[in-house]
């Protein structure tokens, strides 16, 4: 066995992780009450559906991910004081007016013959942009100052991803026509366009990329060496 | 979608036949099955027509943890956040969870017993009672009356599996009992702290719970003689949050309700 008085790095040989990343506190804490707030909106829609869709394993499926929703509000929002906001609720707001517009398109249907519009709405929409800002927070972020945020994301991601394929094999199980197939595109076109002007699920630069003031660079530059 | 959807809208597939409590309360032929003088009702193996029952009985179960979930459902999107707190709507959020698995484990069971979706009627006064328009009221006519007849029903049907050596239903009621322990607890902790300033609302909410106990023990379905097929789980509603002054007063309850039934069933056979 090594010497156990021998000096030995902070970090093991095999930990790559890096101190940069491209958010700082205030704008982590941002995006994390926008996601907050998308939690919300998603799993009281999830709930107040599932008295409204005829078919039973819809039903029990959205009493599940009603759930997993509202788990990933809870996590963010114990967050947030973490994070320097002690009064969560000034955060927890949508990313942007087109978000609220979207998440209230989202949770309009409500006749037990529109279960294809809600899933759409959820499955094809939301989540994929969920996924997409979430996986872009994970990879931009600094994974040793904000690791608590990842590690909620890891999780939270896990569940979006398996939640996504469950509504999407709903859907592809549910859609028989070519006028159903009609239904559920034209409502995820008119729903894309309200997400797109958003910006993305938690506001201008969801994603990142070009323009959108989001990202800046470095938060913390890189230290020599 | 708007809030507040009433029971007639609930939604469901064509195998669901839809009745209402009142008509199987005064069902004439429960005067004419009493009249029979088969002995005790209590749920036992032994009784003439105890698979009947039980797959009766367990039908029943899966109509209630349908309708509980959709409840559930319901709350965490009626109300605004400061008519229903964050931390509330968590709750109903993981209720919904714990009810979507008690439908999976309901359908799962109803085919081993030997029954199917749609078999016997559903009414929908479990949902009828999670329609209130304060939450506090769903909390405690659903969390606290519904659930703690649920507590009552899979404890007699706990047993009833133990006695009739089918290890299956007692391991599945076991872990159903455990959940709904929870929900009841959820109801009492959420009835103290919201009505801790405001005695008048929550008198309004016991009142409530105490109109859905009385409805809920279904002409003598739970009581604690041997008269009524479920039994009083006091040690078990104790677990939940329930006082034993609670516990006597829906004895009463029961009891009251079971001579107005007779009594209906009376007039109407008569």
């Amino acid at each position: 066995m090594a010497d156990p008085r021998a000096p030995r790095p902070a970090f093991a040989p095999w930990d790559r992780r890096e101190l940069p990343g491209l958010f700082d506190v205030e704008t982590s804490a941002r995006r994390v009450g926008a996601y907050a707030w998308v939690e919300m909106r998603l799993f009281e829609a999830l709930g107040g559906w599932v008295a409204t869709v005829p078919e039973l394993d819809v039903k029990l499926v959205l009493g599940r991910h009603c759930y997993h929703h509202a788990w990933h509000a809870e996590l963010w929002h114990k967050r947030l004081p973490e994070l320097r906001e002690m009064d969560p609720a000034r955060l927890v707001v949508p990313g942007d007016d087109a978000v609220a517009e979207l998440l209230a398109a989202v949770a309009e249907p409500e006749a037990p013959e529109r279960t294809i519009e809600k899933l759409v709405g959820v499955y094809r929409v939301v989540l994929p942009r969920k996924i997409a800002a979430y996986t872009y927070h994970l990879a931009a972020t600094s994974s040793i100052t904000d690791a608590p945020t990842q590690r909620s994301l890891r999780f939270i991601l896990t569940d979006e991803l398996d939640d996504w394929r469950e509504g999407e094999m709903l859907l592809q199980s549910l859609i028989e026509t070519p006028e159903e197939v009609e239904r559920a595109s034209r409502l995820q076109a008119e729903l894309e366009a309200l997400v797109t002007r958003a910006g993305g699920i938690a506001g201008p630069g969801s994603i990142g990329g070009a323009g959108t003031g989001e990202v800046g660079g470095d938060a913390v530059p890189s230290p020599p060496g | 979608m708007r809030r507040h959807l009433p029971p007639a809208d609930l939604a469901r597939d064509a195998r669901f036949v839809r009745t209402s409590i009142m008509e199987s309360i005064t069902d004439p032929r429960n005067r004419a099955i009493a009249d029979r003088r088969l002995g005790p009702a209590r749920l036992a193996p032994d009784r003439p027509a105890a698979a009947d029952r039980a797959r009766n009985l367990m039908h029943g179960i899966f109509m209630g943890e349908l309708q509980a979930l959709e409840g559930a459902g319901r709350t965490t999107f009626d109300f605004d956040d400061d008519e229903a707190p964050f931390a509330l709507k968590l709750d109903m959020a993981r209720q919904c969870w714990d009810e979507a698995r008690h439908v999976e484990i309901s359908v799962r069971l109803a085919e081993w017993m030997g029954t199917g979706i749609g078999e016997f009627a559903e009414a929908t006064f479990l949902y009828e009672a999670a329609c209130a328009d304060d939450p506090v009221l769903r909390l405690c006519g659903v969390n606290r009356a519904l659930e703690g007849l649920a507590i009552d029903v899979f404890n007699t049907m706990r047993a009833f599996g133990e006695t009739a050596g089918d290890p299956v239903l007692a391991f599945c009621e076991d872990w159903m009992l455990a959940d709904e322990v929870t929900h009841v607890k959820m109801g009492s902790d959420w009835l103290r702290r919201l009505t801790a300033d405001d005695p008048e609302r929550r008198e309004r909410a016991l009142e409530f719970q105490r109109t859905v106990d009385k409805l809920f023990s279904l002409g003598g379905f739970r009581g604690e003689s041997d008269e009524n097929p479920v039994r009083l789980a006091r040690r078990l509603r104790e677990l939940a949050g329930f006082t034993d002054e609670e516990m006597d007063e829906i004895a009463a309850l029961a009891d009251e309700s079971r001579a107005e039934a007779d009594a209906r069933a009376g007039a109407a056979s008569a």
